[in-house]
């Protein structure tokens, strides 16, 4: 349509004023929303990364990084209820590490023991070939500035017990905003003091022909003192516990819709706007004997070049930028949706900006073309 | 009894409500015959611009009835009035309208597809018509580029383009110093000698009364007895 190409290119300026407008929407909620899926997701990353079937946690524990620990009874009692045909432990807290150097720094400390699944940090990777010592400890790639060591494997200190850097793994930055170290659990529990047998997780997995949900229930009611979740019940409720009740998650939460809703009003206001610009033309084609679906189709057609254009340049300005936040933010992750949801989504809002500046389009008045 | 073509019987259209409820046209009647150029004069608030509005299917009358090309319009929808206006009648208007963004030739273009739909040889008839107007060097101008009397030239070819049988024009001159008037005047007029047409103009402009067949003049509304059936 040649006459929804010529408006754009001889208004170019203020046609890419709308552009414009749509690519800061679909950047902005793009990035807002890969700091939500990404917040959300970094929340509940052990806890996902464990391949067990349930979460044992002393009563009210919100998240994997406030737990507290739980007596070795428990983790008997556990074992011996039907259906559950192994057990794990995991344990995460504040420890002081000394670097190379000698300074001292705050660490969170993960251990778990290595049987919790391929994709958790502990040394003892069933799928690596280098040999690691259980003992080894690991430490995330984002954290290696704080960390401060010049070679592997360094000896360093942590809660004054002498220990082993010996790799560095990627994808388990936090937002806890000090540096994770990784070991197995026998390790950390060492260095925290906790008692080999005590636990701060337990993890259990069920046998195949057993319902996780009667397990459930039957471990609720032989250890009442205790809280048993599903794997997703404690993910769930720790993305919870960080989203909405800490004011952090609050924030990134309102900030990604805020986000969304100025991109709606910035979209919608911009095309309303493109298209009163130029109603007396509409009239005047009416008035000529043109079809409403004549109309709408320039409308249209002039809104969905601009949605198409702004979501390309927004996506590709996400692109750097997220490079760039990710160095900054460790955690921050568009998952592969976002932008096609977003572009799907822009689309969808000039369209619908458009039928409503449409609307004001075909009901204009024709025998205004006749005051001038 | 006349073919009805083009005529009003009784029209009566106000505006508002209330205090401030104006009565546009009061009880008009008026019949405009195939092949003539008529002259709608009057004083500003007359009704003049309605009384075409009326006969462009572009209102309806509160009370009356328009008749275009035989059909009493009032009892058709709003698309059929739509269609009927694309295949019977075309404006011009004191402020040109034409479409900012698009050349001389591609407004024309544009005039038939509407009435046509897409053709191949749209480019070749809207040249043509735009050479009939002596704007052979103008084809690829934007309206901005073209003088008022141009802008006018390539209006008028623009609702010829599709061929309607009905003009109308409202003020066509009044935006245009003396000789691009009197060229917009020599224009209609052929296209009434030449190709047949039915055109009604509205103008304050005395010299279109050498040009036309006969000259009504409203006032307040109404059709001035003394003004009616006077011919050129
Ligand atoms: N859409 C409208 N809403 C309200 N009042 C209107 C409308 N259209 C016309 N009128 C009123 O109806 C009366 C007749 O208007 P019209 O435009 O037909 O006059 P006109 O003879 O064309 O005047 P002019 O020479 O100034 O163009 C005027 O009083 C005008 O204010
Ligand atoms: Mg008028």
């Amino acid at each position: 349509m040649k006459l929804a190409w010529q408006n754009i290119f001889h208004d170019r300026s203020r046609f890419l004023a709308t552009v414009l407008g749509v690519s800061f929407a679909v950047f902005l909620i793009v990035f807002q929303g890969s700091l939500l899926v990404g917040f959300l997701q970094a929340a509940s990353r052990f806890i996902n990364a464990s391949d067990f079937d349930i979460w044992i946690t002393a009563r009210g524990v919100q998240a994997f990084e406030f737990g507290a620990t739980l007596e070795a009874r428990e983790r008997e009692m556990a074992a011996g209820v039907p259906g559950v045909v192994e057990t794990g432990r995991a344990c995460m807290a504040f420890a002081v590490y000394r670097k190379p150097n000698g300074k001292q720094q705050v660490v969170a400390l993960v251990g778990a023991d290595s049987n919790l699944g391929k994709r958790f940090p502990v040394p003892e990777l069933a799928e690596t070939t280098e040999s690691r010592s259980p003992d080894a400890i690991l430490y995330d790639a984002s954290d290696r500035s704080l960390i401060e060591v010049a070679s592997l494997p360094a000896e360093v200190e942590i809660n004054g017990h002498r220990a082993n850097i010996e790799h560095e793994i990627e994808g388990f930055g936090g937002f806890l905003g000090v540096p994770s170290l990784f070991t197995s659990y026998r390790n950390a529990a060492r260095y925290l003091g906790v008692g080999p047998d005590d636990g701060m997780y337990v993890l259990l997995r069920v046998g195949k022909e057993y319902s996780v949900s009667d397990v459930q229930r039957n471990l609720r009611q032989r250890l009442p003192e205790v809280d048993v979740l599903t794997r997703e019940e404690f993910a769930h409720k720790s993305r919870m516990y960080w989203v909405i009740k800490t004011g952090a998650g609050s924030a990134i939460l309102t900030a990604a819709v805020l986000g969304f809703l100025i991109g709606l009003v910035v979209v919608s206001q911009t095309i309303y706007a493109n298209t009163m610009e130029n109603i007396e033309e509409y009239a005047t084609l009416k008035a000529l004997g043109a079809s409403r679906v004549f109309v709408a189709r320039i409308v249209l057609i002039q809104s969905l070049i601009c949605g198409a254009a702004g979501s390309i340049l927004g996506l590709l300005a996400v692109v750097p930028a997220m490079h760039y936040a990710r160095s900054l933010i460790p955690w921050i992750h568009t998952p592969w949706w976002l932008p096609l949801i977003m572009v799907v989504l822009s689309l969808l809002m000039c369209s619908l900006a458009s039928i409503a500046s449409v609307r004001s389009a075909l009901t204009v008045d024709p025998g205004r073309v006749f005051r001038a | 009894m006349p073919d009805r073509f083009l005529a009003v019987e009784e029209a009566r259209i106000s505006f508002g409500e209330g205090d401030a409820r104006v009565r546009a046209l009061r009880g008009v009647s008026a019949t405009f015959e195939r092949g003539t150029l008529s002259l709608v004069m009057g004083p500003s608030g007359s009704g003049k611009t309605t009384l075409l509005s009326l006969l462009g299917c572009l209102l309806s009358p509160d009370e009356g009835t328009v008749f275009v090309d035989g059909v009493a319009v009032n009892e058709l929808s709003a698309s059929e009035k739509t269609v009927l206006r694309r295949k019977k009648i075309s404006f011009v208007f004191q402020a040109f309208r034409l479409l900012h963004s698009l050349s001389a030739i591609d407004n024309v273009a544009l005039g038939l597809e509407i009435r046509d739909g897409r053709r191949a040889d749209q480019i070749v008839m809207a040249r043509e018509l735009l050479l009939q107007f002596g704007l052979g060097d103008k084809l690829n101008r934007e309206p901005s580029g073209l003088s008022p009397g141009e802008k006018q030239r390539v209006a008028i070819a623009r609702a010829l383009a599709g061929n309607p049988p009905i003009l109308l024009a409202d003020e066509p001159t009044a935006s245009l110093d003396a000789e691009a008037g009197r060229s917009i005047c020599q224009i209609l007029r052929s296209q009434v000698d030449k190709n047949g047409r039915t055109v009604v103009v509205v103008s304050h402009d005395p010299r279109w009364k050498e040009f036309a067949d006969r000259t009504i003049t409203l006032s307040d509304g109404q059709i001035k007895p003394q003004a009616q059936g006077q011919h050129a």
